[in-house]
């Protein structure tokens, strides 16, 4: 099989149908998807999700998975580090089902373990929290008695003796009462609870509990100092201890509902003090006691999800790659009489010697007698769009499939723009320096592909570093186009002696204008002479020099462009193709066009001083020659009345031709068929061999197993009735839309031809501007600093050269440089794929597990 | 050194060069790129270096000054 993949077109693909037997499915898709170089096409489109033979196993490997992800939010909740698969280590997908079942029992296991030293921490914590909180209540609740007991008393003298009595002096009062405290409260009937509630709340406990006991209580609370995480959570929560004392049974049991409705936690806490004294050395005990049994279910935890961690990214990558692996098996068809999978795709026709290669060894290693079998089928079905790409040409593609996916085997733009995109940058981008920056970012990623590659660093780096031969290639013209403009960093380059001299007359004074002469019969040999450089008419050269360049390049790049559609016309045999649309295109964008080109390198190669006759300017003689066909007002060579008007009839007869010739062609034809008896493919079933199997696929049930037993013995090619799907249906032939279509493709190209040509200006106004903008970032910058001398002079170039070359980076080789890369990049959309490309591809999508990881 | 003729011989030097990449392009699954890519290269580097040598050829206007210093006037 000679077929080689290039990029000029996308691969030839063939639609293979492959007989596999039951027992080895799973291996030959595995091993078909580390290949990745099939399609599969779904057969049992009509059946759900739910219906499809392997929906169970994906059900349990979506339980794996998800036991997987449950092991990975405790690790990070414990953190512990995932180890990362090592780049270099390949994870292939497990060799053997019984090994998945394994790793299915073991997950549960595990899930389980790790679920119950969850549960045990969580309550062990749990109680942990209660004794601290009880802790805190206790020694809370203490300091309130004390403080309390002074103010019973105190209670009591304010009842007796009036009011009169100092609010503050209990502390002296207290030490005082100290023996006779222990029957003041149940002599009082004063009940008391004692709690604590989560700050956030306690503003609205307080405010509740005085609305409804209508202010008979007393409460006294206090913000604990550490924070409590909540078990449950494990959010860290703020809380407060308070102490509640009411008057008479029912109100403290009010007290009790309402504390325990808001989330309040109440304890029990003694009256009496040395049995509180008792309580808290109880609690701290068991405080302990907890503190060294959590330590140890925290470490058994870790330790747990160490072990697992070792192993946990291979593992996803292995349930991974199965589950794939049955997703694409439930697309096969079952053969239950032969025990046949039957499974159908699409493959590069240069990567089938690979698949039938994979399948014999797949095949031997199981043992098996009944050979796999691989089928190319014939269709009409339009293949995916695949192009074989590289680390170089990868980038390139890319700015291509943004645009659309091309028309399977149409010319590609991608291998073109491997030159233009670059090219047509460096042309806004002229700068040796500027060019040299990016050649060295391109080089350094190159150099270091190795640590960088399949890494993820950051979103920004991670496209540079996608692009990085793209960065190559417009790096390197830069260099060359700089040469050409003879910039480096906005300073002259002096490689060859210049062409013009500077004769000063002897009268010179500082200050006057001298005009350069030219030193006669030389021409400076590569790119713009340096004299320019200092010259204050610089811009006037430039300017007409830079809009030439753009605007015949342009025309190149479109003519370019346009030849691809003669291409495409001969290779899809559309003879209509060429002379109905290539041919008048092409005449009418020459005459108009190619004949401006002509008289620029025309004006610019006659020695107008020599002869003595005033240029013309070609503007106004191309608007003119629309204007006034047939009269010259500035002659720029004999003849040219005539020339322009051959040329401007050509042009008014090519807008008709490419008109009407296609779809009245298209007409003719189509008439002419209909006369023979033939009928639209779509008007009838698809290609078929046999009667029976077209009827077959009219039934409705695509692809019977029966057919596909039947093709079974041994013919190379089999054919294959396509399931009748309505929109993949050949058109009829309508006139008017055809009409339609090429009446919107005649005035949007000739329109085009106008508006394209001054959109390709933009290379003449960025190179421009790019030139002027480093001219002013040096004056602005270094050059100030080259003006001074001595200390002052040291320091200048030091602080300016800084800014200088920040700028430059920033502004000059970052920002200008996207800039013109988006304008490249329109310059290859717009202006130049219009003109050829279709771009109604179906995107190749193979089963491969690379691309499956490399989603994520 | 450089006149009108340079234009026509570096179009046949570069005609050459892109014949010798056109057989020289390393062979294997790659030769279209490299004999493509080579072609335009040098197409495009030909088409940029031609232009401006021949807007150069018969200028029109010449570069004129006065920020001239003394000591380069002497």
């Amino acid at each position: 099989m000679g077929v080689q993949d290039t990029l000029f077109r996308s691969s030839d693909m063939s639609l293979v149908q492959l007989y596999v037997a039951t027992e080895i499915g799973r291996e030959v898709v595995s091993a078909l998807g580390e290949l990745g170089n099939i399609q599969f096409r779904d057969l049992n489109s009509d059946t759900n999700a739910f219906q499809r033979t392997f929906t169970k196993e994906i059900r349990r490997l979506d339980n794996v998975e998800r036991q997987l992800r449950f092991f990975a939010t405790q690790m990070e909740k414990a953190g512990v580090t995932v180890r990362p698969i090592p780049r270099n280590e390949n994870v292939t997908a497990a060799p053997s089902a019984h090994e998945i079942d394994d790793l299915a029992d073991r997950c549960d296991q595990l899930e389980k373990r790790v679920s119950e030293l969850n549960e045990s921490h969580e309550t062990l914590q749990k109680r942990w929290v209660e004794l601290i909180e009880w802790r805190a209540v206790l020694r809370e609740a203490g300091s309130v008695f004390e403080h309390a007991y002074g103010q019973v008393e105190e209670i009591r003298q304010t009842g007796e003796d009036d009011d009169t009595a100092p609010l503050l002096d209990n502390d002296v009062e207290q030490s005082v009462h100290q023996g006779g405290e222990q029957q003041s409260f149940s002599v009082m009937n004063i009940g008391f609870i004692a709690g604590a509630i989560s700050r956030d709340r306690i503003n609205a406990f307080e405010r509740i509990l005085w609305r409804t006991l209508r202010g008979n209580l007393y409460m006294n609370q206090s913000e604990m100092a550490d924070k409590i995480a909540d078990p449950q959570t494990g959010e860290e929560v703020d809380k407060n201890v308070f102490v509640i004392f009411a008057h008479g049974k029912e109100i403290v049991s009010k007290i009790r509902k309402i504390s325990e409705s808001l989330g309040a936690d109440l304890y029990q806490v003694d009256e009496d003090a040395n049995n509180r004294r008792d309580q808290i050395l109880e609690v701290n005990q068991r405080i302990e006691d907890l503190n060294s049994v959590l330590q140890n279910t925290k470490l058994t935890l870790k330790a747990e999800l160490r072990m697992i961690a070792a192993q946990l990214a291979s593992w996803m990558v292995v349930v991974k790659k199965e589950k794939a692996v049955y997703e694409a098996l439930n697309k096969f068809n079952y053969d239950q009489a032969r025990k046949v999978l039957v499974a159908e795709g699409w493959c590069p026709k240069s990567g089938l010697p690979l698949v039938q290669h994979t399948l014999r060894e797949v095949n031997a290693r199981a043992g098996l007698q009944m050979p796999s079998i691989i089928n190319e089928l014939q269709t009409n079905k339009t293949p995916p769009t695949h192009f074989k790409t590289n680390r170089f040409t990868v980038a390139f593609q890319g700015i291509i499939n943004a645009y659309g996916t091309a028309k399977y085997q149409e010319v590609n733009p991608g291998l073109q723009t491997l030159v233009t995109f670059p090219f047509l940058f460096a042309v806004m981008f002229g700068d040796l320096g500027h060019g040299f920056f990016l050649v060295l970012a391109a080089v350094l990623m190159i150099l270091n592909e190795k640590h960088l590659d399949g890494r993820k660093i950051q979103e920004i780096f991670d496209m540079a570093y996608y692009g990085r031969y793209l960065m190559l290639m417009m790096g390197i013209f830069s260099l060359f186009t700089g040469l050409i403009y003879n910039d480096i960093f906005s300073k002259p380059l002096f490689i060859f002696p210049s062409m013009w001299e500077y004769s000063v007359p002897e009268d010179w004074k500082q200050g006057m204008k001298v005009t350069a002469h030219r030193i006669e019969g030389y021409t400076y040999p590569f790119g713009v002479d340096w004299k320019w450089h200092s010259a204050e008419n610089n811009l006037l050269f430039t300017n007409s020099y830079k809009m030439k360049l753009s605007i015949i390049l342009g025309w190149a790049h479109m003519t370019y462009s346009l030849c691809n559609v003669y291409i495409n016309a001969k290779f899809f045999r559309k003879p209509i193709d060429i002379w109905g649309n290539f041919l008048p295109s092409m005449l009418f964008m020459q005459s108009i066009f190619g004949y401006l080109v002509i008289t620029i390198i025309y004006k610019w190669s006659v020695n107008w001083q020599a002869s003595g006759a005033q240029p013309p300017s070609i503007l106004n003689m191309l608007i003119n020659m629309f204007l006034s066909p047939g009269n010259i007002t500035d002659r720029l060579y004999a003849g040219q009345e005539v020339v322009q008007t051959i040329l401007i009839m050509i042009a008014a007869v090519c807008i008709p031709w490419l008109l009407l010739s296609k779809p009245l062609y298209l007409r003719w034809e189509n008439k002419k068929h209909r006369a023979l008896g033939y009928r639209g493919l779509g008007e009838h079933s698809r290609v078929s061999a046999l009667d029976d199997e077209g009827r077959d696929s009219a039934d409705g049930n695509g692809h019977t197993l029966g057919r596909g037993s039947a093709d079974y013995d041994g013919t190379a090619v089999a054919l294959v009735a396509e399931d009748i799907d309505g929109e993949e249906e050949e058109e009829e032939f309508d006139f008017g839309e055809e009409m339609i279509h090429q009446i919107i493709h005649t005035i949007e190209f000739c329109l085009n031809c106008i508006s394209h040509t001054a959109s390709y200006l933009r290379l003449w106004a960025l190179s421009l501007a790019h030139a002027q903008l480093s001219q002013v970032m040096w004056n602005m910058t270094l050059a100030n600093g080259f003006a001074k001398s001595g200390a002052v002079g040291v320091i200048m170039v030091v602080v300016t050269f800084y800014m200088w070359f920040n700028l430059t980076i920033g502004v000059l080789v970052i920002m200008e440089g996207t800039g013109a890369m988006l304008h490249s990049l329109r310059l290859a959309w717009v202006e130049s794929m219009s003109k050829y490309f279709v771009g109604e591809g179906i995107p190749f999508e193979p089963f491969s597990f690379e691309l499956l990881l490399e989603e994520e | 050194m450089a006149n009108g003729w340079s234009v026509i011989i570096g179009l046949v030097v570069c005609a050459l060069i892109a014949g010798a990449g056109y057989i020289f392009a390393p062979k294997g699954e790659n030769q279209t790129v490299w004999r493509s890519s080579i072609l335009l290269t040098v197409a495009c580097t030909y088409i940029m270096w031609a232009l401006t040598l021949l807007a150069q050829l018969n200028p029109l206007v010449a570069p004129s000054a006065s920020n001239f210093r003394k000591e380069y006037i002497e």
